[in-house]
């Protein structure tokens, strides 16, 4: 008799993972109804509760253990190698004859591991992953610790990019458009030439750069563009436009750059330097487009 | 009815541990990304305090790291058993007996302001008829109820026949469901 009820529970439980309502599932076994009901009646109240979520604080915390375990692990296995670098440097640098000074070379040493190994646990997240917002804050580090106004673009760049392969894996997974990403992606590639000043010699071949970047970003919203919820390809279109107009913006910039100077050198047929005239220094502050309504 | 919680099949779960056994960091990520939030859940409802939790699910990630290249079998079931031996340890540690407390007397309450008032006092009250429940009861409960696993599958990660899990289940339950109706009577004293 108990078999029976355990196994009948079991069963009206699977039933109700299905789809069936507690009272399709009582009907079938009318004869257990009366014990059965109040247990399926306190399933249906546990499986409605909220799902716990750790914190951040924690999830970081939890990263940075994984990372250390990383650290030590790489360090470990190069120990012969350390240990045979230190007996040489002995001799040559006092500064490694400090246990204090060497503490705090192997900490920082173990701090760069920790830091690398989060950064590249987090890489791969997309938003909703828990480890997201992970990444997001390892970028604005990278971005805070570069000094060169050229690399902070580069960088500008890359996570242009980035947020672009993010949609690309939401989209996949979920079917919709993340509208926000989509934004993201495109004020990145308009920071990358606002934000920063690129020295003169190599503006042409960022400019170059950024055509690319953004014809590739107008190819692959052309792709997802049919796929898209038809309320949706409206953003798409002004996207898809505005990546046209940054790529033309950036040839014509190419190659009125390359009519001025040949050589990149920044000097004229005589030696002297060369002064943009007014209507292209004018060209050079435009703006990339007109904004979208939607991005606002 | 919520939704069963396993989205990572079998194929990408194995390939995701060849690369993590290779000490690939992107994977570990992945690995980590998927059940970080199960194994905490799993935890979060068998310990009093959330810092508990929270420290418990960091070990556990530790351990999995540290001994995977010895990981056989179903992944689940290897990362549930750690887990559960790691709060087994726990209690071990601080000699705490995890039957019978009284209501509200140890159950940290949730700071989560995500919830509303009365999800929150369900899921205290649930975290504490749950503690009351033997191990094994509470294992099949979360992994049932709250992880969404089979009945096999946890008959896999626990170690026994479908049978006895099938028992185990419908003995909780009643428990739980005796636990509730004394509450409430309580309560209704209370009012009265």
């Amino acid at each position: 008799m108990e078999q029976d009820i355990e196994l009948l529970l079991d069963i009206c439980i699977e039933e109700m993972h299905k789809g069936k309502s507690i009272e399709e599932c009582l009907a079938e076994y009318s004869q257990y109804a009366s014990q059965l009901e109040p247990l399926l009646q306190l399933v249906e109240q546990i499986e409605a509760l909220p799902q716990p979520a750790p914190t951040p604080e924690a999830i970081s915390s939890t990263l940075i253990n994984i990372g250390k375990e990383i650290a030590q692990l790489t360090i470990t296995s190069e120990t012969p190698v350390v240990r045979r670098k230190k007996r040489k440097t002995i001799s040559f640098f006092n500064i490694f004859q400090k246990p204090k000074l060497m503490w705090a070379f192997n900490a920082a040493l173990i701090l760069i591991v920790v830091l690398f190994s989060v950064a590249t646990i987090s890489a791969n997240s997309v938003p909703g992953d828990i480890l997201y917002p992970l990444k997001l804050v390892t970028e604005k580090v990278k971005f805070l610790l570069t000094f060169d106004s050229e690399k902070k673009a580069e960088l500008r760049l890359t996570f242009s990019d980035k947020r672009l392969q993010e949609m690309i894996a939401v989209f996949q997974q979920s079917g919709k458009l993340d509208t926000t990403l989509l934004k993201e992606m495109l004020d990145e590639a308009k920071l990358a030439l606002e934000g920063n000043e690129i020295p003169t010699d190599k503006a042409s071949i960022f400019a170059a750069k950024l055509s690319h970047v953004n014809a590739y970003q107008k190819d692959v919203l052309e792709k997802i563009r049919p796929r898209v919820n038809p309320s949706s390809r409206q953003i798409v279109d002004e996207a898809i436009n505005m990546c046209d107009m940054r790529s033309r913006w950036m040839r014509t910039m190419m190659n009125e750059e390359n009519e001025i100077s040949p050589d990149s050198s920044g000097l004229d047929s005589t030696g002297s330097p060369q002064i943009m005239p007014r209507s292209k220094q004018k060209s050079n502050r435009r703006q990339w487009g007109p904004g979208c309504d939607w991005m606002k | 009815m919520k939704s069963v919680n396993k989205d990572l099949n079998d194929d990408i779960l194995l390939q995701l541990l060849v690369d993590v056994k290779a000490n690939d960091t992107k994977a570990i990520g992945k690995l980590c990304d998927h059940f970080l939030p199960k194994v905490y859940r799993f935890i979060y409802y068998r310990v009093k305090k959330i810092e508990d939790a929270e420290d418990l699910t960091s070990e556990v990630c530790l351990r999995v790291l540290q001994s995977i290249h010895e990981q056989k079998g179903s992944f689940h079931a290897w990362i549930y058993r750690i887990a559960s031996n790691m709060i087994t340890d726990h209690y071990r540690r601080r000699a705490v007996r995890s039957t019978v407390k009284s209501i509200g007397d140890s159950i940290e309450e949730i700071d989560d302001h995500s919830n509303t008032a009365i999800e929150l006092l369900e899921q205290q009250e649930l975290r504490q008829n749950l503690s009351q429940l033997t191990e094994e009861q509470q294992q099949v409960i979360v992994l049932k109820f709250i992880e969404g696993y089979k009945t096999d599958e946890i008959a896999d990660v626990i170690g026994k026949s479908v049978g006895a899990i099938r028992a185990i289940q419908f003995r909780a339950l009643t428990t739980m469901r005796t636990m509730f109706n004394e509450e409430g009577q309580r309560r209704n004293e209370g009012k009265n």
